[in-house]
């Protein structure tokens, strides 16, 4: 791990661990630290402690249990109930020495502990629990070097990192050893006396070859006569090779196949040695004798993760992959370890391990594994492996058992954190997704007994991966990528959606112009917003209080958005009519001449798409056209207003003037358009000091924005206005009555008089912002090449109608029509002329609808019931007619809506109480999700529980169906409403 | 001769020089006991403060006086007010300047990269070009024990008369590419073991009355008689081990693939390790202390080498910095990138450090110097560590890095500041002599002006030739017009 790495750890840990330990007189308490988890697997003596804590204190474990007392001052670290706590996973191989053979068959010279690197980062290891390393010399040769047991994280001098060198002198007698190179060195120099010498042949090549060079090795070690010559296998190995077995350093052998780990029973069982077997991928075949000879054995998962398939031969005896030798040595009781593969990294332990447990071994023991059985055999038991009093605090988080798919959490390394899966979550380990989500999206599966998707269907049990705000995956078991969260629970469903509500409309009765941006009204943060979505309605289509004549703008967001852009679904996603006129006779006139209107706007787009589609431009030079360009995009806009063109037209130019007259003045600074966030503060009798906040587009003059202030109305003001050079004019309706602001902008504040029935005050305003972002245009419908220069004979774009636009995106299903609508005939009347300009729209109310389901199947894209779902009446007698259920068993679409504000939450209710009253609770949970989204075309975003959509999830403690069962968290874009 | 320069004969030294400075002609004899005289506009003597308008006397290759003192009245006299003096760059550790370096033999100590230099290499010529005047270049960075380096000038025509230090240290490489770390160091751990069994052979054969080293010393062509050769002495230097009554040995008798590695451990000769990271130099240090040459030992170093800053500056060793001056390495969490400034992580724990060019054209010593004031060290220091430190860390500040009495006659006379891109190397005296003219400078004429290349063809050779525009001219085709010509 790199040094800056640690110091940022160190920094944000707040862990003053000294490089020399605190004196013991003194235990500093901020020096510990209390970790807690669900479960604390000790390892040692098989305990288990239900809600454990680990005390840490100056990197050494000082206790462990349930019922440790925390000192005061010391941090507590609680991962939760479901997090399983386990000593640093100990990697008993590892290819982190980056092990090369020398050339000789036997090189005792070589040291592992020379490879080793403390400067360099670890992190995939310790990423997946490994916190102990042992690093391999070489492989390869009968006596490939000498090993060494490393921490993975901590301290950049080698030496404190380093358990155990020399940890065992590293051999094989496998097939890997039998073949090693020739051996030459040519002389120096080569005269005409001195030959450059052949290649020696290096031994042993068969297993017997082994066993002898084993023994002439011994041989040389002890220094006995019936050595062979010490050049044999190179200056100075005997000597070598005494010298570590003086200090009783294990042989570490790898031996595969049956007959090889019997000649190193024999050939160990004679000499007294103490060894090791490495590998043993056939020990299940000499377990018992494994158990006799009371050999330790490090296993070795025979997989390659990473690489494509290995031919291993077609021959009869050789030896294909077993998984079977750990399962047996538990059952005769030979003390083992499981190491990564060979051929793999320190990162796959844990998958070699359970890869090593088919055939039924206990989780613990697998566990054991992996941790204080490698230890003990790596012969560092004594620091780590296990949790116990005294030992070095290196431990392992894990969101689950290590060995059923837990994800690891954190792991500590010396009482100090090395790895936290948040930091990665956060940081860098999807950097498309750290674009997109808002920061510290944690990755999150959420893992629960019931998956209601939302359209339907049901996963049981069922999994959701959500990487940055958006759901990546979903099935019955999803992945869990490196530094994912997982949370458990019964069920989970999509966020619910408000098919038609008011929250955000702070009381207005307005009905906005169709071309009214929504999005002004809302803000990010509000605090009744949340609690709306904690109680599980995570979208509202925001209507105004009425239907207007050109259609009122609804738009779909969400309460709980972190900003903006993660907040507005679609804006406007709906328009509301209604049809129904006071004069019956007139009913649906001006309704049907509106969608006229956008039926030609809409052919009018279609031809000119459609000629743009044909036209091929003229080569030309680019130059010439930019500024005909810039008239071009003038033109295109005042299209839109054909009313107001010859107006504009004049005003622009008068604006010209005045700004050419003030740079000829050259005295003033020119005036700058007051776009932004404008604050004060306001005393208006009677009123206390309040703050005034003003949030304002400003086009060439042309004001609009809001305004919000306590003293003057209870929600925000619409307002409107111009400025005229530094003059500002602004006004709009308040709740107490018509607001009006008049100032003058200068050196960049606005000095104003604020005038509301008949008091007025003054304010100074000071600019916090300059930008709108509220007021950007919801959707750009201009096709990309309107914005370039225009070139001759190209097909002039018609120009946008924001009153119409929504119309003609409603033909191509981008966004709804809601219409209010009661009466039969009229329902009929209405759905033949939205289908005549090839719309579905939304029956609002639709009093009688279900009279006529057969004739507006299919028609519809769906009814917005009223509220009283279930009616009783004369005729009926005593059957209660659900008109829910009856269209929903239609094949209507229906869903629920609140028709209020913060009274959003009570939609769930109005689906329970449908159920409760007949309708089908599959029906229900369709009408709260995917039916609401598929109505009010926001299907793209939310909904539903699939790959792709936002990842607004409601994990509820029963079955959403039940009325029993309530929303325990929420999610919203990934982020967990608080 | 001896007669004295007269402004006629400094006038044909000084052609016949600049003409030689591409062929490298060696310089007229007469040269190396000149008096030259150089007026300049300013010295920067880089050891206190510039000298306006200041002269410098040169005699016998050395600089007698600097200042205002104009020398003997008979001294060649050359006056440029619109120039700068500035002493030459020095390069402190250099892998170029070589016909055919050792790469081979894993531990050659006994090597000399005499036998490698190479006089006419076009690198010597790009060194005059930048100004740099010094070079240690050493061979063998694909070895453990690369050979002996040699300090040299970068004008001469024999190894001989470029020579400015012979044996200027070992090449000891603590990390090569495409070799395990563990392996390397195993091979330099080996090659101190081999030579301490050799000394104990030699004891216990002379103890033996074995004389089978006497008989490789005279087969090796020493002289045993020879005084220095006939003595034993104990095992001097720092090392831990000490080979035991070692003075029974005649020192002629050490095998001469040995001696130089003996020297080494005695602390009588420098040792320039290669350490690729900071694990290396930690390695590297460690095998310093165990062989008693820490003393003596010099850091070349490369990558994250500066992570183990500390250990160097504990050590006292200097280092002398790789090319790349910046190290950019990713988070390994965030894998946000992180970028290094290494000169500074050096100067902030007082670490003596050496600059490097990248290659003889390319981030020479002075935009190296350069580069470092920009990244915040102060000019002096970021001009010592291209003059005064590699001057010193060579064993050379007696002679190199400033321009003051006594010091070798090295001047640059520069077009201006010596840090600026837009400054270069009007010309350049060694030794006394007037060895490169800018002006005269072929080469980079050509890059300039677009000049021929002087033995190309003529411009309207191509007019007569029979060139076949797809593939140049068939052997035919020149036949032909060999003929046609013949006719005309």
């Amino acid at each position: 791990m790199g040094v800056h790495l640690l110091v940022a750890l160190a920094a944000t840990l707040t862990v003053s661990t000294a490089p020399t330990p605190a004196p013991s007189a003194q235990p500093v308490a901020g020096g510990t630290v209390a970790i807690r988890a669900g479960s604390v697997h000790a390892v040692a003596g098989g305990r288990i402690i239900e809600n454990g804590i680990v005390l840490v204190r100056d990197g050494k474990i000082v206790a462990v249990g349930a019922d440790v007392v925390v000192p005061p001052g010391a941090r507590v670290v609680d991962y939760g109930p479901d997090a399983v706590l386990t000593p640093g996973l100990v990697a008993a191989d590892s290819n982190y020495g980056a092990p090369r053979p020398d050339e000789r068959t036997a090189d005792p010279f070589l040291r592992a502990a020379d490879n080793f690197d403390p400067y360099d980062s670890y992190v995939f290891a310790l990423e997946a629990g490994v916190t102990t390393a042992y690093l391999a010399p070489a492989r390869n040769r009968l006596v490939a070097g000498v090993g060494a047991v490393v921490k993975l994280a901590g301290d950049t001098d080698a030496e404190a990192r380093m358990l155990r060198d020399p940890a065992a002198i590293h051999g094989s007698i496998g097939l890997d050893a039998r073949s090693a190179p020739g051996y030459w060195r040519p002389p120096v120099p080569a005269t005409a006396d001195v030959g450059l010498g052949v290649v020696k042949p290096e031994l042993p090549r068969s297993l017997a070859g082994a066993v002898v060079a084993f023994r002439e090795l011994f041989a040389l070690a002890q220094g006995s006569k019936a050595a062979p010559a010490a050049d044999e296998y190179g200056d100075g190995v005997g000597e070598e090779l005494r010298r570590l077995m003086g200090e009783r350093v294990p042989w570490r052998i790898t031996a595969d196949s049956a007959p090889e780990i019997r000649a190193l029973l024999e050939l160990f069982g004679k000499n007294g040695q103490p060894f090791v077997v490495d590998g043993a991928n056939d020990a299940a075949d000499v377990a018992d004798e494994l158990a006799a000879a009371g050999a330790s054995v490090i296993l070795d998962a025979p997989i390659a993760p990473n690489r494509p398939g290995q031919d291993r031969g077609k021959d009869e005896d050789t030896r294909w992959p077993r998984y079977d030798a750990a399962v047996k040595l538990a059952a005769v009781g030979v003390r083992f370890a499981i190491a990564p593969p060979r051929t793999g990294s320190a990162s796959d332990l844990r998958l070699a391990a359970q890869l090593m447990s088919r055939g039924g071994l206990d989780p613990e023991i697998g566990l054991r594994a992996i941790t204080l059985s490698a230890a003990e055999i790596l012969g560092v038991a004594d620091h780590v492996g296990s949790l116990a009093p005294g030992k070095d605090a290196d431990l392992a988080v894990f969101t689950g058992h290590p060995l059923s798919g837990g994800a690891v959490m954190a792991t500590w390394v010396g009482g100090e954190l090395a790895f936290d899966a948040d930091d990665l979550a956060s940081a860098g380990a999807y950097p498309e997704a750290r674009e997109s989500a808002p920061a510290h999206t944690t990755n999150l599966v959420i893992q629960v007994d019931e998956l209601h998707l939302g359209d339907g269907n049901v996963l049981s049990p069922g999994e959701v991966l959500v990487i940055g705000g958006k759901i990546r995956a979903v099935g019955r078991s999803v992945g869990r990528p490196g530094g994912a969260r997982v949370v458990h629970g019964a069920a989970a469903m999509p966020g619910m959606i408000d098919a038609l509500g008011h929250l955000g409309l702070e009381g207005s009765q307005k009905i906005p112009a169709t071309r009214f941006d929504m999005t002004r009204l809302v803000e990010p943060g509000d605090r009744v917003d949340r609690r709306v979505a904690k109680a599980g309605v995570t979208t509202v289509v925001l209507s105004p209080r009425g239907p207007s004549r050109t259609g009122a703008p609804m738009m779909a967001y969400k309460p709980a958005g972190e900003d903006l852009d993660a907040m507005i679904v679609d804006s406007p996603c709906a328009l509301r009519f209604t049809w129904t006129d006071r004069n019956r006779r007139e009913s649906g006139a001006a309704l049907v001449d509106r969608l006229r209107k956008a039926a030609d706007y809409a052919k009018k787009w279609a031809e000119y798409q459609a000629k743009l589609a044909t036209w091929t431009p003229p080569k030309t030079e680019a130059d010439a056209e930019a500024k005909d360009g810039e008239k071009g995009d003038d033109a295109e806009v005042k299209e839109g207003e054909k009313e107001g063109d010859g107006e504009a037209k004049e005003a622009d130019k008068k604006d010209d003037e005045k700004k050419d007259k003030k740079k000829k003045k050259g005295e003033e600074e020119p005036a700058k358009p007051i776009t932004g966030a404008w604050e004060s503060k306001l005393t208006l009798p009677p009123f206390q000091e309040a703050r005034v906040r003003l949030y304002v587009l400003d086009e060439d003059g042309a004001v609009s924005g809001s305004l919000r202030c306590a003293s003057l109305a209870d929600g925000l003001i619409q307002v409107t206005g111009k400025r005229d050079g530094h003059k500002v004019e602004l006004s709009g309706e308040g709740s107490r009555g018509l607001v009006q602001l008049s100032g003058e902008t200068k050196d960049g504040k606005l000095k104003a008089k604020l005038t509301v029935a008949g008091t007025s005050a003054s304010a100074d305003f000071e600019q916090t912002a300059t930008e709108y972002e509220v007021a950007k245009p919801s959707e750009q419908r201009r096709p990309k090449d309107v914005k370039k220069p225009e070139i001759k004979g190209e097909p002039k774009a018609p120009g946008i109608d924001p009153e119409l636009e929504p119309l003609r995106r409603a033909m191509d299903g981008e966004a709804a029509i809601v219409v209010e609508v009661n009466r039969e005939d009229e329902i009929l009347a209405c759905v033949d002329a939205f289908e005549a300009v090839g719309i579905r729209p939304v029956l609002y109310g639709a009093e009688e609808a279900w009279k006529v389901v057969d004739k507006i199947e299919g028609r519809v894209a769906g009814v917005l019931l009223l509220h009283d779902i279930v009616r009783a009446s004369p005729e009926t007698g005593a059957l209660k007619r659900n008109r829910y259920a009856e269209l929903s068993a239609a094949g209507i679409p229906i869903a629920f809506h609140s028709d209020a504000e913060e009274g959003a939450i009570d939609v769930p209710l109005m689906a329970t109480y449908a159920v409760s009253q007949g309708l089908g609770a599959e029906a229900a949970l369709r009408a709260l999700t995917s039916g609401a989204a598929h109505m009010l075309a926001i299907s793209d975003r939310v909904g539903t529980i699939a790959p792709g959509m936002d990842a607004d999830i409601l994990l509820l403690d029963g079955s959403p169906l039940s009325p029993s069962s309530s929303v325990v968290r929420v999610w919203v874009a990934g982020r967990e409403v608080r | 001769m001896t007669t004295t320069m007269t402004r006629a004969t400094y006038a044909a030294t000084y052609a016949m020089t600049l003409c030689a400075a591409f062929l490298h002609f060696a310089p007229n004899a007469s040269a190396s006991d000149g008096r030259l005289a150089i007026r300049v506009g300013r010295i920067i003597t880089n050891n206190g403060p510039d000298i306006e308008n200041g002269t410098i006397y040169i005699e016998g290759g050395r600089i007698q006086s600097v200042g205002t003192d104009a020398g003997r009245w008979d001294a060649e006299v050359i006056d440029h007010p619109e120039l700068v003096a500035f002493p030459g760059w020095v390069e402190a550790h250099s892998i170029r300047g070589m016909d055919r370096p050792n790469e081979n033999i894993e531990v050659a100590p006994f090597l000399d990269v005499r036998d490698s230099i190479d006089p006419i290499n076009f690198y010597f010529e790009d060194c005059l070009r930048q100004g740099v005047l010094a070079i240690n270049v050493q061979q063998g960075s694909f070895c453990a024990i690369g050979g002996q380096g040699r300090v040299v000038k970068p004008f001469g025509l024999t190894i001989e008369d470029m020579t400015l230090r012979p044996s200027s240290g070992i090449k000891v490489v603590a990390t090569r590419p495409g070799r395990s770390r563990a392996l390397q160091v195993q091979a330099l751990r080996r090659a101190f073991r081999d030579l301490r069994d050799h000394l104990e052979k030699l004891v216990v054969d002379k103890k033996d009355g074995k004389d089978s080293a006497r008989r490789e010393e005279l087969f090796q062509g020493r002289d045993p008689d020879k005084e220095e050769n006939k003595k034993g002495r104990p095992m001097e230097g720092d090392a831990p081990w000490k080979v035991k009554n070692f003075e029974t040995v005649p020192r002629g008798e050490v095998d001469e693939k040995q001696s130089p590695l003996l020297r080494l451990v005695e602390g009588k000769m420098m040792a320039f390790v290669a350490c690729d990271g900071a694990v290396s130099v930690v390695q590297a240090l460690e095998i310093a202390r165990e062989n008693g040459f820490l003393a003596n030992t010099v850091l070349v170093v490369e990558g994250d080498a500066w992570k183990a800053a500390d250990r160097i500056a504990e050590a006292g060793v200097p280092v002398v910095l790789a090319p790349q001056l910046l190290y950019t390495e990713r988070d390994p969490m965030t894998g946000k990138e992180i970028e290094t400034f290494v000169p500074g992580v050096f100067r902030e724990k007082k670490v003596r450090f050496a600059l490097q060019s990248l290659n003889p054209s390319a981030q020479s010593l002075w935009f190296q110097a350069a580069t470092c004031v920009g990244y915040g060290i102060p000019r002096d220091e970021a001009i010592a560590a291209a003059t005064k430190v590699p001057a010193d860390i060579l064993r050379l500040g007696e002679r190199l890095g400033t321009i003051e009495k006594g010091k070798d006659g090295n001047i640059l006379l520069l077009s201006g500041d010596p840090l600026a891109v837009t400054t270069s190397v009007e010309y350049v005296v060694l030794d006394g002599n007037l060895v490169y003219d800018r002006s005269k400078d072929v080469r980079v004429q050509q890059v300039l002006e677009g000049l021929e290349q002087p033995n190309a063809a003529p411009a309207g050779a191509d007019e007569a030739s029979d060139v076949d525009p797809h593939g140049g001219s068939t052997k035919e085709g020149d036949t032909k017009s060999k003929t046609d010509k013949k006719k005309d």
